[in-house]
């Protein structure tokens, strides 16, 4: 048995190191680690409430608006503010813009350049992968940089800025569009659609959005365009035996109006085939391996309080668990929890394996979900209605205590909120990535990409293995979101 | 990688035509304020200078910094930049990984000793050794210590690297420390922002790549040119200030008439940034044009200074330039708001009567 320590790994966001032991040319333990801390939680406690809204969106300026999204729905959560259907309709907007362009940025940059290693040289599609992707050089960053950068006009138009978007309120936004505006959006999501059909999908969004089966997959997959071509590659890799975990997935739900979620929030179990309701009271952090003193399990009772010291400590995460269980969380929980049936089968089990998810389907319903995204967010930006308010009066709560749960582009993000005199009593954050890459719990059960890496054939080229970058980026993990 | 390889080499195979590289020269000459000849000079500049390397180390940070500079306005300044600085190392978009980067940064720092720059996002948390940014297997402020003693300058990308930012808010759990109280032998430029405009990011990176040395920088160490005027000075909604028109709640009329947004928490008045006149996201709006305040991020300490959703209680004076400058230096004393409900008023009255002396004579 060989111990290794992979790290620091780039194109994630932020510091993540793992150690591996490898036995028989195979990963036989995996312990992820994230290696950077800046204390969010402590710093939030006893600050006015309302003051949630600039701070706490600062853990990442990647998913910032889902930040955002999070800290408004958990003010809310206490002060019982309602926002007007545009508040909704511009919020939802935004945070589809925000979690539209991560995904791009996942496929383009973070984990498709990988394809392009010298050791798939003699691949039948590396030549085109590689003029395509490769980090840097290749054409696709080319095309994608500049689609992303005009979709993130949408920022502009409904938030200011971006990253770190001061728009979001809890009675809605703080930014009334005008018709000019709303046609500008218009032509901004017509603009993406065009470079979506052309470049990612090489065909309509509708098309796409209803591939149902794998089958359909299969044959979409043997045309034109990028997602095409990593279908095609991961076949021939047999992605969808790589990285294979069996937990719940979660979604905590996304895209709220009022007559319900685009995405609702619920699990899946994809052991059993079924979805059940979300049991959020079920949800608690465990410490055991982190470095972090003993406290409460309970997210809206718990304070945290590092620990650089303590004995068997290996990540500064939490290890977030459901009802004493890992839980997976992205796109793929996700769309499997909307109910998407090309999804759900291809996590279903079958030939002797049990239900679950891998690299392949990962990656796939992050892409599927591009479409259904720019589909729905093109319907809001018509459905706006001018002359009604976008925002509604929310006096600062006073008292009381709240959780703020929204779908950042990597998964189920939630914020505890206790408000005490109008100051944060108690501030909790779980993000995605803490419940993907958390550490052991107290049982000594490792979390989802412990798991996941477990049986990863590393063969001669050992740390460097190809396929142990394929897993940990199928997740797109958000490592300054992961500990805060 | 040869070492006598110019910017412009590098430009050309990247693909980039010579015209677009004309056109980036005189966008960039332009956003610097380098006047009618500015174009030519930076254009000579990049076509006879050696390539000089740049390497991008993160630490304590939120990749915020990142985000904002790879979309920059115009699609070439963000190619030819990225290809002027080659990303010789950066954590988050560069090729290569682990030990392979690690090796990557120690070969550009052995080979260009003395000649690189290090930009660094994000800082060094000082308590418990380093421990709380651990990145390739130790603490981060080692790597930057190292990398910053052979390098010719430094930037200190954004308001962590500057000043501290959200992680160094009090209780400072983890004593995230500004670059330049860890580095002190090595002339550093501050790009102060949460994060830095994109436009003002690149334009930095241009100069001093341009003209092999930092921009002129004022007393606190940031670059005149982007940060010399407050966003009160610029900002579009400055008459309804200068006349007493505020929003009172978000989204009211007072708001749909894009009134001014000092009694939401604007910070505007105290705040050195270029956001009212760059602009963001590609010059398509900024924080007050979103109808929401500036919250002060490129100002040292602004992370303490809230309630971010409450007027500013210390403001001297406004509406008279005179004493505009003053503004800045005065935040830290609080003078109450009742100076500020008082100017304001005097403000109004100024209005009318000069409304009134240009009436003109009826009958």
């Amino acid at each position: 048995m060989t111990r290794l320590v992979v790290g620091p790994f780039n194109r994630v966001e932020g510091d993540l190191e793992l150690t591996l032991d490898i036995a028989e040319g195979r990963v036989a333990e995996a312990r992820v680690a994230t290696t950077l801390y800046r204390g969010f939680e402590q710093i939030l406690a006893g600050r006015p409430a309302a003051d949630a809204l600039t701070i706490a969106p600062r853990i990442c300026g990647i998913c910032s608006l889902s930040q955002s999204m999070a800290a408004a729905a958990a003010l809310r959560a206490v002060s019982g503010a309602r926002p007007p259907p545009n508040g909704e309709l511009a919020a939802n907007i935004a945070h589809a813009a925000e979690n539209i362009a991560d995904h791009l940025t996942h496929f383009y940059l973070f984990f498709m350049p990988d394809f392009c290693r010298a050791c798939y040289a003699d691949a039948a599609w590396f030549p085109e992968v590689a003029a395509r992707f490769k980090a840097v050089s290749g054409a696709a960053a080319q095309d994608v940089l500049p689609a992303r950068a005009r979709l993130l006009h949408v920022m502009g138009l409904v938030a200011g800025k971006w990253p770190h978007s001061l728009a979001i309120q809890p009675g809605g936004v703080t930014r009334a569009l005008d018709l000019g505006e709303k046609m500008r959006l218009i032509a901004i999501f017509g603009d993406f659609r065009a470079f979506l059909e052309k470049t990612l999908f090489a065909a309509p969004l509708e098309q796409v959005a209803a591939i149902a089966t794998p089958e359909q997959l299969d044959d979409y997959a043997q045309g034109q365009g990028d997602f095409a071509a990593f279908l095609r590659l991961g076949k021939s890799l047999r992605l969808d035996e790589l990285g294979r975990v069996a937990l719940p997935l979660i979604s905590f739900g996304a895209y709220h109006r009022a007559q319900g979620a685009l995405f609702p929030a619920g699990l899946f179990d994809p052991r059993a085939g079924e979805a059940r309701a979300l049991p959020v009271g079920a949800i608690g952090e465990d410490v055991a391996f982190s470095f972090l003193h003993e406290n409460s399990a309970d997210p809206a009772q718990a304070v945290t309080l590092p620990n650089a010291e303590r004995e068997n400590a290996y990540s500064w995460a939490k290890a977030p668990r459901l009802a004493g269980e890992p839980a997976e969380t992205g796109a793929v929980a996700r769309q499997a929890v909307a109910g998407d049936s090309l999804i759900r089968a291809l996590i279903a089990k079958g030939r002797g394996i049990p239900g679950g998810t891998h690299v392949f389907v990962r990656v796939v319903a992050r892409v599927m979900e591009i479409a259904r995204l720019a589909l729905a967010a093109e319907g809001w930006a018509r459905e706006l209605r001018l002359n009604e308010s976008f925002s509604e009066h929310a006096p600062a709560p006073v008292r009381g205590a709240g959780i703020g749960m929204v779908e950042a582009a990597r998964g189920a993000l939630g914020h505890w909120l206790s408000v005490e005199k109008g100051l944060i009593q108690r501030y909790q954050i779980v993000a995605p990535t803490t419940w993907n890459f958390s550490p052991r719990d107290a049982r000594g059960i490792p979390g989802p990409l412990e798991q996941a890496l477990v049986g990863v054939e590393t063969g001669a080229a050992g740390a460097k293995a190809p396929a142990i970058q394929h897993v940990v980026r199928s997740f797109d993990p958000c490592m300054v979101c992961t500990a805060h | 990688m040869s070492v006598v390889e110019t910017f412009y080499d590098v430009i050309r195979r990247q693909g980039i035509t010579r015209r677009s590289f004309t056109k980036f020269c005189s966008l960039t000459a332009a956003s610097m304020g380098l006047g009618a000849t500015g174009a030519a000079k930076v254009a000579q500049a990049l076509e006879t200078k050696p390539r000089v390397p740049v390497i991008w180390m993160h630490g304590l940070e939120c990749t915020c910094c990142s985000e904002s500079f790879i979309r920059s306005a115009h699609p070439l300044v963000k190619d030819v930049v990225l290809s002027m600085i080659s990303l010789d190392y950066d954590d988050t978009i560069m090729a290569a990984a682990g030990f392979q980067a690690d090796a990557i940064l120690k070969e550009t720092r052995e080979k260009h000793k003395g000649n690189y720059i290090l930009a660094v996002e994000g800082n060094p948390p000082l308590n418990e050794d380093g421990m709380f940014c651990i990145d390739g297997g130790r603490p981060f402020v080692e790597k930057l210590k190292e990398m910053a003693s052979d390098a010719q300058a430094i930037i200190a990308w954004g308001a962590c690297a500057s000043w501290g930012c959200v992680q160094a808010a009090k209780p400072n759990p983890t004593q995230a420390t500004p670059i330049d109280k860890v580095i002190t032998d090595k002339p550093i430029i501050k790009v102060p922002g949460c994060p830095p405009i994109a436009e003002v990011m690149t334009g930095v990176v241009t100069y001093i790549l341009t003209f092999g040395r930092l921009p002129e920088l004022d007393r606190q160490g940031r670059p005149q040119m982007f940060y010399s005027q407050r966003i009160h000075d610029k900002c579009y909604r400055r008459p309804h200030f200068d006349a007493g028109q505020f929003v009172e709640q978000w989204d009211d009329e007072n708001a749909r008439q894009g009134r001014c947004l000092y009694k939401m928490g604007c910070k505007g008045p105290t705040t050195y940034n270029a956001c009212s006149t760059v602009r963001w996201n590609n010059g398509v709006s900024f924080p007050i044009q979103s109808g929401h305040g500036c919250i002060g991020c490129s100002e040292d300490g602004f992370w303490d200074k809230g309630p971010f959703y409450e007027r500013l209680s210390n403001i001297k004076q406004f509406g008279v330039e005179a004493n505009a400058d003053k503004v800045g230096i005065a935040v830290a004393g609080a003078v109450g708001v009742g100076v500020a409900a008082h100017a304001a008023v005097t403000a109004v009255s100024r209005v009318t009567v000069k409304h009134d002396d240009k009436a003109p004579p009826k009958g």
